[in-house]
């Protein structure tokens, strides 16, 4: 699979990590914070969320969906989807939900809110693993190209 | 469908009781609680109406006061009218929740029955306990009687749960002087109580399940000021709705309540001002002295937090040597309400005296013969223009006599 | 306004009968007020309990008082306790004893001077006929009754089925019985 399709499937929607949490510029004063520091997690009528993607919903500024927390991670998982073999480990142990994985079918990595811990890369069980870290600042394309060859089990 | 409770005209209760039917014609939705003397009449009694079938609610018994405070919070967030009572230690270990129950606006009604703190462990009423609330963020309001713990319970949820308000509120009574002293109470119909109650129109509710929230977020250096900027806002503002609650109480049942009461203050040269039962004492005791020739009066704070300022300051401004009189241990300061009153008189053109006097800690008597002993003082300090005694003084205590701080304006 | 104290132990039922004689004084339009000195009290610990009545709301709420009446239910106690203490030359003393009244004043030196204001009634043992077991405030609220004068016998037997409307037939028979033969016996 070309770079270009795997980069094509890991589109966010618009809103998500539209922000930064750390931002102190536009910062509400006394008389706008919410009374109670009570947040609400969405714009507008939510009683449908649930049977709603992550995508389709109206995540309100308050909620994290929106902002991005990413900004000091300094290595990244790269995902390589002709490896992955869909079993689904790195998002049952994705600490952040930052795994996006639909029908059962991996699809990417949500980088506004990985912080990089790499559990995902050690959780991974393929050979060579599918997922592996990389500098943050590594294109997607180099890290791919680099990917490692299936290791030979070793002979007793 | 609940049983109707019958209630006479005039009945003879406690101030337990009285508090107990106020949570029931208010159909309090839940009650979190764990019980401790001297307030366990009110929420024992809520839990038999709803054993009875009187009243539609969840009582939920929890293992320590910490967990009743937080149970509340948690009824309170779904959207329910809540409620409960505790005194003395319970208060104690409720403190940390009481800042959280306050911080998220949640509109809970807490009846204190004001009880000393241990050590030495007493059961009996002072105002340690109130004193601890003070800065909780809550709004405070202090009965007098038993009527008075029946009435402002039932104005709490009203001002409570004012969508300009959102704020919790306790309901002080004095432990035993109050809770457990039957006097006549003139208590509203179930009807003309539930009315003027009214249902409670939640407010970020969690059980709406088209507008999910979150409740206790996280904030640091760059929101926790402003939020609590806004909460202290909230509760200055808070004044408002007070003064409409109680004049539509007033329009009602004819009750007055003020946020200061005075008392024979018109022409007053000395002055008493208190909180509690101690306040009906220094009625009767000031009537006395007004006999003996001295022009005394009382003021008496009604709503404690947020702290009337301006209207001390009016009410006190023509007197001229004021006791002001705290019911909790100051532990090496004045005393928490002296500095109150001493904020508002400093900045008033008269400047009058101002002493501070401790008493009835743990419960111990208040005599009208030791009030009036205190008005005479006064009288004293009027006479000679400046603090003739100790500013602070321990009254009705045994031993050699306890005083502290002296004045530099004679 | 009226004053009274009672002198009685954890358990005999001073309190309630304080809180009982209240709610009857009130339905006649007066105010009233009950409270004791209890709390972390054990079963049979020495205490006080008070009543004031008066026609104007009561706003004194100090445990000072100079009793008008005293009322002593427990019978060690009249012996023991300061029965006499804050007194007035008109204070009228109701006491539970079997002794006969001449015989319970030469017990307790702090009556001679009071003769005429002692009243005696053996409420212990009026309880123990009636009620079945040692409750003497329903008696006592009986030869209260007599001997302030303050309501007819009828009317306060009517009031106080209402204040126990909450206990079986047989024990409201049985107190009314108890206090009407208190109302009866005292002397």
């Amino acid at each position: 699979m070309s770079v270009e399709q795997q980069d094509l499937k890991l589109k966010a929607s618009e809103n998500r990590g539209k922000s930064q949490l750390e931002a102190g510029f536009d910062l509400l004063g006394w008389d706008e914070v919410t009374q109670g520091s009570v947040l609400p997690s969405f714009d507008g009528d939510a009683s449908n969320v649930a049977h709603q993607k992550a995508e389709e919903r109206e995540y309100s500024d308050y909620n994290s969906y929106t902002a991005t927390v990413a900004s000091w991670r300094v290595q990244k998982p790269v995902f390589n989807i002709d490896v992955c073999i869909d079993c689904q480990n790195c998002w049952v142990w994705c600490p952040d939900s930052s795994i996006l994985s639909r029908d059962k079918q991996m699809l990417g990595i949500d980088y506004d809110h990985c912080k990089g811990c790499e559990v995902c890369v050690e959780v991974c069980p393929t050979n060579p693993k599918s997922l592996l870290m990389f500098n943050e600042y590594t294109d997607l394309g180099d890290a791919l190209a680099s990917w490692p060859e299936k290791k030979k089990k070793e002979k007793k | 469908m609940a049983v109707e409770f019958e209630v006479n005209e005039r009945e003879v209760w406690d101030g337990n009781y009285a508090a107990s039917q106020a949570l029931r014609q208010a159909d309090v939705d839940v009650v979190v609680a764990y019980p401790i003397t001297p307030s366990t009449p009110i929420v024992e009694n809520y839990g038999s109406y709803v054993g009875n079938g009187y009243i539609d609610g969840e009582f939920i018994m929890v293992e320590s006061e910490h967990a009743a405070m937080s149970g509340c919070i948690g009824a309170s967030a779904a959207g329910g009218r809540v409620s409960t009572a505790t005194s003395s230690q319970g208060f104690a270990l409720m403190v940390e929740v009481l800042y959280q129950a306050s911080g998220m606006r949640l509109p809970i009604v807490l009846n204190v029955v004001n009880r000393a703190l241990a050590a030495p462990l007493n059961v009996r009423g002072d105002h340690a306990d109130m004193y601890l609330g003070r800065d909780s963020g809550w709004l405070q309001a202090s009965a007098f009687n038993a009527q008075e713990a029946y009435d402002l319970a039932l104005c709490a949820f009203r001002i409570a749960e004012n969508h300009s308000v959102r704020l919790p509120m306790m309901v002080h009574q004095d432990g035993f002087i109050t809770s457990h002293t039957a006097q006549n109470v003139y208590p509203l119909s179930n009807e003309a109580a539930k009315k003027f109650v009214g249902v409670i129109d939640p407010v970020d509710d969690m059980l709406d399940f088209s507008r999910p929230v979150t409740y206790g977020a996280q904030t640091e250096e760059d929101w926790h000021f402003e939020h609590k900027a806004k909460q202290h806002k909230a509760i200055m503002d808070s004044v408002g709705v007070i003064e409409d609650v109680f004049a539509e109480f007033k329009e009602l049942t004819g009750r007055e309540y003020k946020r200061i009461e005075t008392y024979d203050m018109e022409d007053a040269d000395v002055c008493v001002i208190g909180l509690g039962s101690t306040v009906e004492s220094a009625r009767v005791a000031a009537k006395e002295m007004r006999k003996e020739g001295v022009k005394a009066g009382v003021v008496a704070i009604r709503v404690f937090r947020p702290f009337p300022y301006e209207e001390v300051r009016e009410a006190l401004k023509g007197c001229k040597s004021i006791a002001v009189t705290d019911r909790s241990s100051p532990g090496g300061a004045m005393g928490a309400f002296y500095n109150e009153v001493a904020a508002a008189m400093m900045t008033s053109k008269s400047r009058p005296l101002v002493t501070n006097y401790i008493y009835g800690l743990g419960g111990r008597d208040l005599s009208i013969e030791n009030i009036k002993t205190i008005f005479k003082e006064q009288q004293a300090n009027a006479d000679a223009g400046y603090i003739t005694t100790d500013i602070q003084q321990f009254t009705n205590l045994r031993g050699p006599k306890l005083g502290f701080f002296k004045t530099e304006r004679n | 306004m009226t004053e009274i104290r009672w002198h009685s132990r954890a358990g005999q039922g001073a309190v309630s009968g304080a809180k009982g004689l209240g709610d009857v004084v009130a339905t006649t339009g007066k105010e009233v007020q009950a409270f004791a000195l209890y709390g972390s009290a054990k079963r049979g610990a020495a205490l006080r309990a008070y009543n004031r009545i008066d026609d104007e709301q009561i706003f004194d709420h100090a445990k000072f008082m100079n009793p008008d009446y005293v009322l002593v239910i427990d019978p060690a106690l009249a012996m023991t306790d300061d029965i006499t203490m804050n007194d007035k030359e008109t204070t009228k003393y109701i006491i539970t004893t079997h002794l006969s009244k001449e015989e319970l004043i030469e017990a307790i030196p702090a009556l001679h001077d009071k003769k005429d204001r002692v009243y005696v009634v053996d409420c212990v043992q009026i309880s123990l006929d009636t009620i079945k077991r040692s409750m003497p405030n329903s008696p006592m609220l009986g030869a209260f009754c007599k001997v302030s004068d303050m309501f007819e016998l009828d009317y306060f037997l009517e009031n106080m089925k209402r204040v126990l409307a909450k206990f079986p037939q047989k024990i409201i028979d049985a107190n009314m019985e108890a206090i009407s033969r208190a109302y009866n016996e005292v002397n």
